[in-house]
């Protein structure tokens, strides 16, 4: 039993709102005096932040002993001495651009007070944020949903791409959809197959870096995007990122040929099957390759889809069972194999079954380069006659999201296998030049 | 007035948040260029100094090296918090006496000077309220951080800078005192002290540049002053005496702008370019035939005070020029300086009665190619004019080699620090404490007190071996068998001035082991103490072995006799190999022989040896 029934400080203390100011005391006699900020979702057991007046947070781990009292306000609000208004954008002639968002940030504001990162919204605010945009033209701003990039579904895909179809019916010149990175190549590519008669680019574009930092990529990405939306050569959907770790190189890669292939680098977007279409240097877009030109036709969105589709990557040691269970509810499963577009003999049973009884089988090659070919090895013959699709340099990425599409315009297999091997937005690629891999 | 002082050192733990090596490197294997964005604050805000230096639009080049990665080059996001350099860090708060924090929150410092690749510095407190007893008084130590060191400023380029990743994510400890030092003299031995507290740990770097020091300097009413940068401690108190200078110049100045009534700068900027451009000759007229323009400012009623001051260094136009310096212009005219230039008393009159001025109003010209920029640089002019009739606004200023300082930049306000969520807390135990307390490395003044009984060292020495960090190799060598004062003495006086020398900046390029031989051949006798230099020298111009560094320095090895009774053992013990193959066995004796001598005596002179050797073998047989 305590002399002292002294009441134990926590309680209070972790329940005090956010930017209260207080004055924490130890019982070795220390003193700490600071604003209350918001608890990090890592902190320890009775940890108290605050952030001190040189701006630093700092946790406290507030024994029963503390003694702490809760400070009035400054008299005097903070001198806004040292801050100084963003600048009014300039406004352009010319044709417009529509700017689809999907959620992910992609400009941010800062409250230095609790530490937290919000993110800016409303087109007027966005497009005061990145004045450059609408250098050469007006931007116009339409949220779509906002959703991480990976919660994002292929459902969404389908919205996605009649918002595209509705921006440039309403005259738009192009379309940028802004998009988190980490799915961004699995939209593009259900967008290449999807959109028909594109009158002008359509243009996914991400960040690496949080627009809350002064180093993001993404204004710069997004300027060299709406600057390719512009571009009256090029009517398909493209990705453009930086191609490099500077920032004054952009890559503008063919939607269904580009992956991300690296977790956080600036560069982490490469076209896999063929070249980059193109590139933005010093303010300048060349284009080389074929691009898709601009069609003549209204553009439209060749929905259904249909999402009973399933993608596996094989490895030693998976199960048939788990495989076949897996593909039990499937309409269509595409197998990203090993090599050439291999898997273990030990799952041809499953995959019999499931073309037995009218699913698709499609292969390709997890190596992410290079053509599944099922003549070269015994395992791939035997796969083919297993009913396996081979398609040939395809992304596995690339051949589910033409399986969605694929399913929602046949109700026979036959039906499917011709749609998905016949090319449609120009996503095979019949030659492989040689030279330095991409 | 007072002064604080901030005391940065480079560990050498391995660099902060990744696991690179805390070394520089000139090894640049490729380049980069970024553009920095200022970040904008939650209520519109945009911090003055991220201002500053977005707005002149640079391009920052970057060289990746060997000592850098992905993180650097902020393509990776940063690994957690470097335990090593945590643990320097918490044993320096325990030496000092401080609170260290029960969680360490690493939170983003934004700088937009290019010289974080990221656009902040990553920083994070460490402990506050600690102590430091110098010179028989007690300082406050204020706060203890633990920082990452930025990029190394390489060049300027043609559209901004190019910066080195080497240096950057190197740890950085801060020490921060309160502003209770009172004079240059005593801001020294207190930064002497921190240095030597710092070594102790044996964790830092060293080397040029491994530590700086940062003078605060604070007026009675005014704002904090930081001169970032002093290099050498000796300079410490010239600079701290100058700034203090320059305050009370500047705070003499305002009391007389207030006496006559002067006010802030309200008036437009005006073009004068066509006005100038009638009157103007020399440097002037040649900048306009150029495309130039001439923006003027009216500062009212400052005529006269604008170059003034008993030291005619510390003049409020200088500051003002330095605004504009900062805005990216060469600098700028004002009134005090005219007649000049190129513009004769009457020009100086119409441009007067042009602008419309009192006889008290003063005001300044700046020329420049882009009408942007010269606009941005007169706003700077301008606020830094309405600042002088209130004081000395807070700045941080870069030293400059003649113990003045320049304006570098606005101090940073407070809204330019939030959470790195990148990296999770770091919970401090009581335990992990108690751990570190057991261990802490011996303080200075112990370990200076402990080599005096010790060794019998004169306090000096053993003062200066503490302070170079320098006191562990002593140890090293007198554990090894060598005399206490012919190491001191090696250690502060023959090892520096060979250093020195050698013009090297970096460790010295002895072993512990080479410097071991090199006391030992000298106790033996091998040379004389006088020698010792010397043989150093070779050592450290990279000799290969010890033995060739004997010999580089002069002193070959055994007398001449000696060589012949090697040669004779040498012969005689393959006696029978001489009597067989006579001549032929020459070579093989030369081999064993140079073998021997390991060396230290040229080709010919073992030639000639062996030969009579065998000369003498042969007499014996014969006769």
């Amino acid at each position: 039993m305590s002399d002292v029934d002294q009441k134990d400080p926590w309680p209070p203390l972790s329940s005090l709102p956010m930017g209260r100011r207080v004055e924490i005391s130890d019982p070795a006699g220390s003193v700490w005096r600071g604003t209350v900020v918001p608890h990090h979702d890592f902190s320890g057991d009775r940890i108290l932040q605050i952030k001190l007046a040189s701006g630093y947070n700092v946790g406290l781990r507030i024994g029963p002993n503390f003694t702490f009292r809760l400070l009035e306000e400054p008299a005097s609000p903070a001198a806004p001495t040292t801050s100084v208004p963003l600048p009014a954008p300039h406004l352009a002639e010319g044709p417009w651009v529509a700017l689809l968002t999907t959620g992910g940030t992609i400009a941010s504001r800062v409250d230095y007070e609790t530490g937290g990162v919000r993110p800016v919204s409303g087109e007027a605010e966005i497009l005061a944020f990145y004045p450059e945009l609408q250098r050469a033209g007006q931007v116009h701003i339409v949220p779509v949903f906002d959703r991480l990039s990976e919660e994002i579904r292929p459902e969404d895909w389908a919205e996605l791409g009649s918002r595209v179809v509705e921006s440039f019916r309403a005259g738009a010149c192009g379309v940028v959809i802004a998009h988190g990175t980490d799915t961004l190549g699995f939209t593009a590519a259900a967008l290449s197959f999807l959109l028909v008669n594109l009158p002008g680019p359509v243009v996914l574009v991400g960040a690496q870096r949080s627009p809350d930092r002064p180093s993001s990529d993404g204004p710069s990405n997004l300027s060299a995007a709406v600057q390719v939306a512009r571009d009256p050569r090029i009517g398909e959907v493209v990705v453009v990122m930086h191609a490099g770790p500077s920032d004054s190189r952009f890559a503008v890669h063919r939607g269904n040929w580009v992956r991300k292939m690296h977790s956080s680098r600036r560069d982490a977007f490469e076209s896999r099957n063929g070249p980059a279409l193109g590139w933005v240097e010093d303010g300048r877009l060349t284009l080389e390759g074929t691009v898709q030109p601009p069609a003549e036709g209204p553009p439209r969105c060749d929905l259904p889809i249909d999402t009973r589709a399933g993608l596996l990557w094989f490895y030693p040691g998976l199960a048939p069972e788990g495989a076949s269970a897996f593909a039990r509810e499937l309409r269509g499963i595409v197998l990203a194999g090993t090599g050439l577009g291999h898997v273990s003999a030990a799952h041809l049973g499953w995959i019999r079954e499931a073309v037995g009884r009218g699913a698709v089988v499609a292969m390709t090659t997890q190596c992410l380069g290079g053509r599944a070919d099922p003549y070269v090895y015994a395992t791939g013959r035997e796969l083919l006659q297993a009913g396996v699709l081979y398609l040939d340099d395809l992304l596995p990425e690339t051949a589910y999201a033409k399986l969605v599409w694929a399913l929602g315009h046949s109700t026979t297999p036959d039906g499917v296998r011709a749609l998905l091997r016949t090319p449609r937005a120009a996503e095979f690629l019949d030659r492989h030049p040689g030279g330095a891999p991409p | 007035m007072k002064v604080g002082l901030e005391v940065h050192q480079q560990l050498a733990t391995g660099k902060l948040f990744c696991a690179c090596p805390s070394e520089f490197s000139e090894e640049v294997r490729h380049t980069f260029s970024r553009r920095l964005r200022a970040a904008g604050g939650e209520n519109r805000a945009v911090d003055a100094a991220a201002t500053l230096q977005a707005e002149r639009g640079l391009v920052y080049s970057y060289e990746s090296t060997a000592s850098d990665c992905l993180v650097e080059m902020d393509e990776e996001p940063p690994h957690p918090l470097n335990g090593a350099a945590l643990d320097t860090a918490l044993q320096l708060a325990l030496l000092l006496e401080a609170r260290p924090v029960d969680e360490v929150e690493v939170m983003r410092k934004i700088v937009v000077d290019g010289s974080n690749t990221s656009g902040f510095q990553r920083t994070a407190l460490i402990a506050t309220g600690g102590h430091l007893d110098v010179g028989g008084r007690r300082h406050a130590i204020d706060t203890i951080c633990l920082e990452e060191d930025a990029a190394r400023r390489i060049a300027d380029s043609k559209e901004g800078v190019i910066y080195r990743l080497d240096r950057l994510g190197i740890p950085l400890i801060e020490i921060a005192t309160g502003p209770d030092i009172s004079d240059g003299r005593e801001a020294r031995e207190v930064a002497e002290e921190i240095g030597a507290l710092l070594r102790a740990t044996g964790r830092v770097r060293r080397g040029i540049g491994t530590i700086r020091e940062d003078l605060n300097v604070s007026t009675e009413g005014g704002r904090r002053i930081e001169i970032k940068g002093v290099q050498e401690l000796r300079k410490i108190q010239e600079y701290a005496d100058r700034e203090v200078g320059r305050q009370q110049t500047l705070l003499a100045v305002r009391d007389q702008l207030l006496a006559r009534g002067a006010t802030a700068p309200s008036g437009p900027v005006r073009d004068v370019t066509s006005v100038v451009g009638e009157l103007a000759s020399g440097p002037l007229a040649g900048a306009l035939r150029k495309g130039n323009v001439v923006l003027s400012l009216t500062l009212p009623r400052f005529a006269g005070l604008l170059r003034s001051g008993a030291n005619s260094d510390e003049r409020l136009g200088r500051e003002l020029s330095e605004q504009a310096r900062a805005a990216g212009l060469g600098g700028l005219l004002h009134s005090d300086e005219l007649p000049g230039h190129g513009l004769g008393p009457d020009d100086v009159e119409r441009l007067r009665r042009a602008l419309s001025l009192g006889e008290q109003d003063g005001f300044v010209l700046v020329v420049d190619r882009s009408r942007e920029r010269a606009e941005a640089a007169l706003r700077r002019v301008s606020a830094r004019a309405a600042a002088a009739l209130e004081g000395i606004p807070g700045e941080t200023r870069d030293p400059l080699p003649d113990g003045r300082s320049r304006f570098s930049r606005p101090l940073p306000g407070r809204d330019r620090m939030y959470p790195e969520t990148d990296i999770p807390p770091v919970t401090i135990t009581a335990e992990h404490l108690a751990e570190l307390r057991a261990h802490l490395p011996e303080r200075p003044a112990t370990r200076r007190d402990r080599l005096v009984a010790s060794y019998h060292l004169p306090p000096e020495i053993a003062g200066q071996l503490v302070a170079s960090g320098d006191a562990d190799l002593l140890e090293d060598l007198v554990r090894r068998g060598r005399s206490p004062g012919p190491v001191a003495r090696l250690l502060t006086q023959e090892l520096p001035v060979g250093i020195t020398a050698g013009a090297s900046e970096s460790e010295p390029r002895v072993t512990v082991e080479q410097l071991d031989e090199l006391l030992a051949a000298a106790e033996e006798g091998r040379f004389s103490k006088e020698g010792i230099p010397a043989v150093l020298a070779a050592l450290l111009a990279g000799a290969p072995t010890f033995d060739t560094a004997v010999e580089r320095a002069g002193f070959t090895g055994p007398p001449v006799d000696d060589l012949d009774v090697v040669a004779d053992r040498i012969v005689r013990a393959n006696s029978r190999v001489v009597q067989e193959r006579g001549e032929a066995a020459f070579s093989a004796l030369m081999g064993d022989v140079m073998r021997e001598v390991r060396g230290r005596r040229d080709g010919k002179e073992v030639a000639e040896a062996v030969r009579r050797a065998i000369v003498r073998l042969r007499a014996e047989g014969d006769g």
